[in-house]
């Protein structure tokens, strides 16, 4: 272009920004509003009868998020595992040694209030979801009342007075003051009274991944008994039993199997989302591992019977601190057994001899012997005769520890029935009474100042 | 926002341009030779002073202008070149020679979208031009940034080769959103980050991809003048890359290079050895059952675990020395540049391949580049610029990490071999094996395959055409594409290959990332002059950009041997993942700049830009600047001071932004999450939909003064920073049912001072040089949205965490107990009690130290003598500390008996009496290991970093064999520390809690666990050109 062009060039040059511009403009839409790909917003999350089901199953999910924890809690705070592993937040457990910033403190934490959350989520909003049917809509209001109430009861069982969350309402969750002991309980069996009329009946077509009216049964059986209601304890258990939709199969289904016969509620994982926590730390990082006092237990008497295969040796593991024993109940990663079960019908036979035997019927027909006997006959185990309730109660414990270990019990029954003291304190010098409830972790009383004096004693 | 912003800089930009002079006229012609070999120089601007009329030299050399009658000046200008002003008097041909730019002041700074002479720049910019790093051997741009710039902070993650580094420029400005800086290579920004995973601080480095050898110089820009044109991706600094092009001087220039050398890891760490470890473990399994008889019948005594004098230590295997060892270093690279008056041209090719000191560890580099530029006439002018690179990485798992090889050598018994006397490697099932969490280290190297393979391509293409004299437009359209695949097999035998459950039989997993950022740009720039004193230059420009990010794994399992390795033939591929992830920027933005006389410069700069990754109501930002200078030197009261070359005060204010965060953090978010064979949703996030990018407010003073004929230059700046509006996942409290909300909150403040002198200390046939700079920078967060610390980084005993992120502290601190000493009466630690309760609980952590440097700095020293040249480069730190978190297990009071243990163990307490800073060692105490400061040390380090040593054989020889220059050198990289740090090496990673992307983040820096220290190169090199 010559020279004297240079205005007409600058008019063509403005013409072509300007259109580049517009061009550009109009492309920003698209530019700056990618799709998200995996994820959905809040908004659509409940709002039409198709999202009932997602919803549900979430709920149920993040419930599922407490299993690990519990177990761990049940098992590593009591005198069933020792550590050998890496990670202090374990070895503070087993060595009682439980600091307030204590990892696995902070996870339960965490998964109770998810779980409260995801609950209290449904029961807000599934009531105005139009096009709903209403046996959908009322079963899984009573599902959401009975997750939120066995949450509830995990975490004050755990953690002594918690925060009362009954909302989700960030900013009112997030000042929450802690409620008693009491208030917490008191609104578990309201819960737990509200789900039992609506949830459905047992069905052969669903498995016990998913809650039923025994599942509720189960729960107040279990609940009555660290009321010390015995009565009622035992009704419920009775209900269950009664309910005869569960039979007692061979003790070792209950260590390598998903759903055996006797399962009544337990937390559904499949090969593909179970992540491997537990098996991971018992078998495969053998961060975890069986204490003298469990090997003794299941293996050294001839007591436990079958329930001598919750436990294996393993001679090469044997070195050092290791004694080569390890957890069979969840298996490895690759093995079909990796649900953690919450009830299965055993508990209701122990539920219902401890109630009976503290309603002083300890030996006869209908008494906690027969019940001791249904599971050491199923166990290939010698009967019992029965004697003093004193030693009726205290063969109930031992009952506990052999059908029950690493099912997340031991630590919750020694503190209920007021044995830590004598049972833990013999097994580790470290035992001191404030580990009968484990700390509300540090970090929530920084970012509650609600809770600011709220920690457990001791710590 | 955005149209407001657009007509603003279009009104500014209209009432600047104007003023096109006419006048009488002569014709005034002449040719232009090179001052060295007389050789014509074409493409010479040739500028009538005090008007906008020019013209260029043409492929002769020659040109010719019409200029007024009287007294007409000439300026003649070439990059490179020193400019010269001729008075033409009655003269009509004006002949003359240009020479090399004698001064610095003249040299040309390229800021970004445009490029200004250094005695022009308003900013805050340092430069670095390849002369500093060409011998030394960096793998990437970012390390030859070291020490060689006020204010630029380089750490490197590790003596791992292809690894990342940290750089941060004036600071740490972010809690969670990245601190790198924004790296523009030929005016395309490029990804700087890791494609891959890894483990713990090794990961990979894009910026690795690219040949330091192909760059001519970097350009950093530090204030808010000079990166306030970089908008909200501005905040942590602009690092601008400028690659070599050729030079229109018909002449084709071939250089051919060569580099070897060995490396070798700096320091290796005084273990202990079978018997001292032996007797340590049995007086501590002692020391337990005094403390808690009962122990006795659990654990029974030292023997029972394995413990017996004169059997246990009859091996003594010195693991270090198995998995350690020396790596040949290899670099070779030809290049040719040149080109006529109208096209230039440099291509060059490139092979580098480093041995790792670690067993198994070797990265190799192929590259390549083009770059291109072609005049089709005097208005019209495009090119390219292309640049390849493919990477091979053989890593082994290591840094940050207690598995893996480097880890695992130094916690390894010297108990157990890593072979059987066979030769064959113990594996994770055999009894001799030393067993989780050690691994066998020997096994970890050699057997597992970990292999990244990388694949760079940048390419740009551009168009300039000269509108009308001086105005010109340039677009520029170009792509940034990064690949990695990474494909793993651990057989049976390695740690995770045997795991039950993970490997069990074998575990595999191969998985892909790329990463491509397209661009356009354009711009128009103008500059002109009203009069003979006032000068404009303004320019204008838009840009678009987006980044897809897509990603895929999978993982196998039970494989049926170790002979079959890739996932075809896994018994189980149960996991498996890909994505896609987008982001886009929409911008526009302009700059004024005027100056009267040269004397005093005003700049006003701004950039608008909108982000995809900001909420609905925050898409848009905007980031000025303003900036003024006072060239004091030029005033007339300044003439009779004749050393004084140059003088020139700046001042600048504005704002920049970081808006690197993930993306869709704005939006409440329910993702899948599934129960017993179903898939149902869950919440995981709580949006925010005000979340916008970061903001810094800049305020920067400086001097730059050169005296002397520039043999002493000083540059002097001095900053206050404050950023707001910070992204930060604040903690909830979990009764919300969250852990964290996405949001803005708080304010950090990055204060500093930086000094640049550099010095010809002596010029005659001698020739000495001194460059030194120094800075400082002090970092607080000012505030956050709660006083409570938020505790971040590795977990750690009795504490919670390694790090917090606290109101009035500065990132990068340390949290703990406060180690008071050891009790002399019983031998365990003492603990500060902070809150007086009578009771050491975690409420007692407080913060321990901090991990950022109070001083930083370089200092090169330069003495050439006929050919010869020796120079001496040192880089230091000061005052940082580091967390040596490796002595958690190598100097833990017996807490476990599965590490060997550091020297200093050795003056533990014994007995009642003994003073000394090593508690008692009491097996399975935790009490005695709680995290606290007695593992925090002064990480303080000076480092002899390189020294080279060159000779070039004289022209008149070299010519004998027709080569134009023959250059011989030795160099020697990290030859000498000083420093009181006990671990490997004080120069350490960052951790970062998103998994992989250790470098993001600056809360948790400066934790050694078990990172490779740096390796020490000695290398020889020859380059000749022809």
């Amino acid at each position: 272009m010559k020279k004297n062009n240079s205005n007409t060039s600058i008019k063509f040059s403005a013409k072509l920004l300007l259109l580049v511009a517009v061009l550009w403009l109009g492309s920003c839409k698209e530019l700056l509003n990618p799709r998200p790909i995996d994820l959905q917003t809040d908004a659509v999350s409940l709002n039409d009868a198709a999202d009932v089901q997602p919803a549900r199953v979430g709920m149920y999910s993040a419930f599922r998020n407490i299993g690990t924890t519990m177990v761990i809690a049940g098992d590593a705070t009591a005198d069933n595992l020792i550590h050998i592993g890496t990670f202090t937040e374990y070895r503070e457990l087993t060595n009682k040694q439980i600091t307030t910033a204590n990892g696995q403190v902070s996870s339960l934490w965490a998964a109770v209030f998810r779980a409260v959350y995801l609950a209290n989520f449904v029961l807000e909003k599934l009531p105005t979801v139009s096009g709903v049917r209403d046996t959908e809509r009322k079963t899984v209001l009573a599902e959401a009342r009975f997750l939120r109430g066995m949450a509830n009861f995990i975490g004050a069982n755990t953690f002594g007075g918690i925060p009362k969350v009954t909302t989700i309402d960030q900013l009112k969750n997030a000042t929450i003051t802690k409620a008693t002991k009491q208030e917490i309980l008191a609104s578990v069996l309201e819960d737990f009274q509200a789900a039992l009329t609506d949830v459905p009946a047992f069905s052969r077509n669903l498995n016990a991944g998913f809650i039923n009216k025994n599942t509720v049964n189960a729960a107040l059986a279990r609940f009555h008994l660290y009321q010390k209601n015995y009565t009622q304890a035992e009704q419920s258990a009775t209900a269950v039993i009664a309910s005869n939709n569960y039979t007692l199969g061979l003790f070792s289904d209950v260590v390598t199997k998903d759903f055996p016969t006797e399962s009544i509620f337990e937390l559904g994982y499949t090969l593909n989302d179970d992540p491997g926590t537990l098996n991971d730390l018992f078998i495969g990082r053998r961060e975890l591992i069986p204490s003298n006092n469990a090997i003794n237990a299941l293996r050294a008497s001839l007591e436990a019977g079958d329930r001598r295969f919750t436990i294996a040796f393993d001679g090469t593991k044997q070195k050092g601190n290791d004694n080569g024993w390890g957890v069979q109940k969840y298996g490895t990663k690759d093995a079909d057994n990796n649900n953690i079960v919450i009830f299965r019908l055993a508990e209701m036979f122990l539920i219902r001899a401890e109630a009976r035997a503290l309603q002083n019927r300890v030996s006869g027909a209908n008494s906690a012997v027969t019940d001791l006997n249904v599971l050491r006959t199923r166990a290939k185990a010698p009967l019992v005769v029965g004697g003093s309730q004193a030693a009726v109660v205290e063969l109930i414990e031992k009952e506990r520890q052999y059908e029950l270990a690493y099912e997340g019990h031991r630590w919750y029954d020694l503190v209920r029935t007021g044995r830590a003291q004598a049972v833990l304190g013999a097994f580790s010098p470290n035992w001191n009474a404030k580990y009968e409830l484990w700390p509300i972790p540090l970090s929530e009383i920084q970012r509650n100042t609600s809770l600011a004096n709220a920690q457990n004693p001791g710590y | 926002m955005k149209y407001s912003f657009l007509r603003f800089i279009l009104v500014l930009a209209l009432a600047g341009w104007g003023g096109l002079v006419a006048a009488q006229q002569r014709t005034v012609s002449g040719r232009v030779t090179d001052a060295q070999n007389g050789s014509a120089v074409p493409g010479v601007s040739v500028l009538i002073k005090g008007t906008t009329i020019g013209t260029q030299t043409d492929s002769e050399g020659k040109y010719q202008i019409k200029t007024n009658e009287g007294r007409t000046v000439l300026q003649f200008t070439f990059i490179g070149l020193e400019p010269q002003e001729i008075s033409v008097g009655n003269r009509s041909v004006v002949n003359l020679q240009m020479s090399e730019s004698a001064t610095e002041l003249t040299q040309v700074v390229i800021t970004g979208y445009n490029s200004t002479q250094k005695k022009d720049i308003i900013g805050s910019v340092a430069v670095v031009n390849n002369s500093k790093f060409r011998e030394l051997p960096v793998v990437g741009i970012d390390q030859a940034l070291q020490g060689q710039a006020a204010g630029v902070q380089v750490t490197q993650s590790s003596g791992t080769p292809g690894g990342g580094i940290k750089v941060n420029i004036r600071g740490n400005t972010s809690i969670s959103a990245s601190n790198r800086p924004l790296y523009v290579v030929d005016g395309i920004p490029v990804f700087d980050g890791a494609l891959t995973n890894g483990y713990g601080g090794q990961t990979d480095n894009a910026l690795a991809f690219i040949n330091p050898n192909d760059i001519e110089s970097i350009q950093v820009l530090k204030d808010a003048s000079a990166k306030a044109i970089y908008g909200s991706r501005a905040a942590n600094g602009v690092v601008v890359i400028s690659t070599k092009r050729g030079k229109g001087n018909n002449r084709t220039v071939i250089t051919a290079d060569v580099q070897r050398g060995v490396t070798e890891v700096v320091k290796k760490i005084d273990l202990l050895n079978a018997t001292e470890l032996l007797d340590l473990q049995i007086e501590a399994v002692n020391n337990a059952i005094t403390a808690n008889p009962s122990l006795k019948n659990s654990i029974g005594g030292p023997a029972q675990l394995g413990l017996i004098k004169g059997v246990t230590d009859a091996t003594n295997t010195r693991w270090l020395d198995e998995v350690l060892r020396k790596g040949v270093y290899q670099q070779y690279q030809i290049s040719a540049t040149g080109g006529s008056d109208r096209t230039t041209f440099y291509i060059s090719g490139s092979l580098r391949d480093e041995e790792g000191v670690q067993l198994n560890n070797r990265f190799t580099r192929y590259g390549g580049t083009l770059n291109l530029e072609h005049k089709a006439n005097n208005k019209l002018k495009f090119g390219t610029n292309i640049s390849l690179g493919g990477t091979r990485n053989n890593r082994v798992v290591s840094d940050n990490t207690v598995a893996g090889v480097y880890g695992p050598s130094l916690r390894s018994l010297p108990y157990n071999t890593p072979a059987n006397e066979k030769g064959k490697l113990y594996g994770y099932n055999d009894t001799n094996y030393p067993g989780f969490p050690n691994g066998n280290p020997v096994g970890e190297a050699l057997l597992n395959r970990q292999l990244v393979l990388g694949l760079k391509m940048l390419g740009g293409l551009f168009v300039e055409y000269e509108i009308a004299k001086n105005l010109r437009f340039r677009t520029k359209g170009s792509i940034d594409y990064n690949a990695a695949q990474e494909d793993v097999y651990n057989p049976v035998g390695t740690f995770l290959g045997s795991i039950p459950g993970l490997g069990g039989s074998g575990y595999g997993e191969y998985s892909t990332t790329s990463v491509s950022t397209w661009l356009s740009s354009s711009t128009l720039t103008y500059n002109h002059q009203i009069g003979e004193k006032h000068h404009f230059s303004e320019f204008l420009g838009v840009e678009a950009l987006q980044t897809n990010i897509r990603s895929s794994f999978v993982n196998g399992r039970l494989f049926p041997s170790a002979d079959f390795t890739y996932i075809g033939s896994a018994g189980v591929t149960d996991d498996g993942n890909s994505s896609l992830s987008q982001n886009g920027l929409l911008s526009a933005f302009g700059e004024i700049k005027y100056d009267y006389d040269e004397k005093y410069l005003v700049a006003l700069t701004a950039r608008a830009d909108g982000s995809s990754r900001f909420g609905p109501n925050r898409k848009y930002g905007f980031f000025p600047s303003l900036s003024a200078a006072w060239r004091i030197s030029q005033e007339n009261f300044m003439k009779r001071f004749s050393f004084v070359q140059d003088i020139k005060l700046r001042a600048s204010v504005g704002y920049t932004g970081n808006e690197r965060i993930g993306n869709f953090q704005f939006l409440n978010v329910w993702s899948s999450a599934t129960y017993n064979g179903l898939s149902g949703l869950g919440p995981s996030r709580v949006g925010s939909p005000g979340l916008q990018w970061e903001r810094t407010r800049e305020m920067n003073v400086g001097l730059d003064a050169s005296f002397w004929n520039g043999r002493v230059s000083v540059i002097f700046d001095a900053y206050s920073n404050l950023t707001d509006n910070l992204l930060f996942a604040q903690p909830v409290p979990f009764t919300t049912g969250f852990a964290t909300v996405q949001g803005n909150i708080g304010s950090i403040t990055n204060k500093g001072l930086e000094f640049t002198l550099s010095t010809v200390n002596i010029d005659r046939a001698v020739r000495w040089s001194t460059d030194i700079n120094i800075s400082n920078n002090t970092n607080k967060i000012v505030q956050l949205a709660s006083e409570q610390p938020i505790q971040r980084g590795f977990q750690s005993d009795g504490v919670g965490s390694t790090n917090v992120v606290k109101q009035g502290e500065p990132l990068g601190t340390f949290w703990g107990f406060k180690f008071l000493g050891v009790d002399a009466a019983t031998g365990n630690a003492i603990y500060d009690d902070y809150n007086k309760d009578g009771i050491i609980s975690a409420a007692d952590a407080q913060p321990i130290g901090n991990a950022q440097p109070k001083l930083i700095g370089g200092i090169t020293n330069r003495i050439s003598w006929k050919g010869f040249d020796v120079s001496g480069f040192f880089q230091f730190s000061y005052g940082n500390k580091v967390l040596n978190f490796a002595n958690e297990f190598l100097l833990n009071p017996g807490t476990d008996l599965r590490s060997n243990q550091v020297r200093a163990a050795l003056r533990r307490w014994q007995k009642p009496g003994d003073i000394t800073d090593v508690p008692r060692y009491e097996y399975q105490n935790n009490k005695n290991s709680f995290h606290s400061s007695r593992y925090i040390e002064d990480g303080s380090y000076l480092r002899l970093k390189n020294v080279t040593i060159g000779y070039n054989i004289p022209k008149k020889w070299a010519a004998k064999v027709k080569l134009t220059t023959v250059r011989v050198f030795v160099s020697g990289t990290n030859l000498w520390t000083l420093t009181r740090y006990s671990g490997g090496d004080p120069e350490i990673s960052t951790f970062n809690e998103t998994r992989g992307r250790f470098d993001d983040t600056t809360i948790a820096q400066g934790v050694d666990f078990f990172t490779l220290p740096q390796v020490k190169t000695l290398m020889g090199g020859l380059t000749i050109s022809f």
